[in-house]
């Protein structure tokens, strides 16, 4: 059972009466939500610090790879990259042999 | 959140957590400003809504209430509502109707109180979910509207 000054209390509280929202909300809140193409152009996202720190320092590793010169030591090239047979069945016999000379004072 | 979602969850709710902010802050452009940065919020994922805990109303009042608490705390924004026990006086009502003499009497308690009592009164929400609204135990919001109701009772008992 409701105390009776509590029910005057209540009665009394319901003079003040608030309005329902505004018609004039609906668009601010309906159309102030931007759409997914509009935030590629003006949207913003908040990023961790070490994060961010952690993806510039990358960057400027693979600048600094990018920009500096190759200075790669040669390396003695392998058969294969000689041209000769990588192996044994690759040797084919010649059906005809025409020999040339290139170069030197006798060429015809 | 979908389109639609957000549209159903505008149209159920826009009116409640409206009034809840006119009533905490006594201001309609400033109840516009945070029913309009509540949904922003939810829009956002700012603040992530869960379904098992609570129900969306609750959750949108919750927002809503931050908001207001901040506006009110002014330039101290992260010192925590102390839990205010004080005992107002009765309000002057020379003047005043009486719908206004009720406003400035839930207007003049303290923030934790008013926000128990405008929800329980004006919104019939449910210990429960004003707990959840609010981030408070049960049994803290019991106390807040008793204070609350104790304060108002002082403050117009010349209309009681």
């Amino acid at each position: 059972m409701e105390p009776k000054d509590d029910i005057q209390l209540r009665k009394l509280l319901r003079e003040w009466k608030v309005e329902d929202a505004p018609p004039s909300l609906d668009e601010r809140v309906l159309g102030a939500r931007t759409s997914w193409w509009s935030f590629l152009i003006k949207g913003s996202m908040r990023v961790p610090v070490p994060l961010a720190l952690a993806f510039a320092v990358a960057l400027v590793i693979m600048g600094v790879a990018l920009i500096r010169p190759r200075t790669l030591p040669i390396a003695p090239a392998t058969p294969s990259e000689q041209g000769a047979p990588a192996g044994v069945a690759a040797f084919q016999p010649v059906d005809s042999i025409q020999v040339r000379i290139i170069g030197g004072t006798h060429a015809r | 959140m979908t389109e639609a979602a957000f549209r159903d969850a505008y149209r159920d709710h826009k009116d409640v957590v409206y009034r809840f902010a006119r009533r905490m802050t006594g201001s309609p452009a400033a109840a516009e400003d945070i029913v309009q940065d509540s949904y922003l919020a939810l829009w956002r994922n700012d603040a992530v809504y869960r379904p098992e805990r609570g129900s969306l109303r609750s959750f949108l009042i919750g927002i809503a209430r931050n908001l207001a608490l901040q506006r009110m705390r002014g330039d101290r924004p992260y010192e925590e509502l102390a839990e205010d026990v004080s005992i107002k006086d009765p309000i002057n009502m020379v003047g005043l109707e009486r719908a206004e003499l009720v406003a400035r009497a839930v207007m003049a308690l303290p923030p934790l109180q008013r926000e128990a009592l405008i929800l329980a009164e004006y919104e019939e929400m449910s210990l429960e979910d004003i707990g959840l609204a609010t981030k408070a135990e049960v049994a803290a919001v019991k106390s807040r509207l008793h204070r609350a109701r104790e304060n108002l009772r002082r403050m117009l008992a010349n209309l009681l």
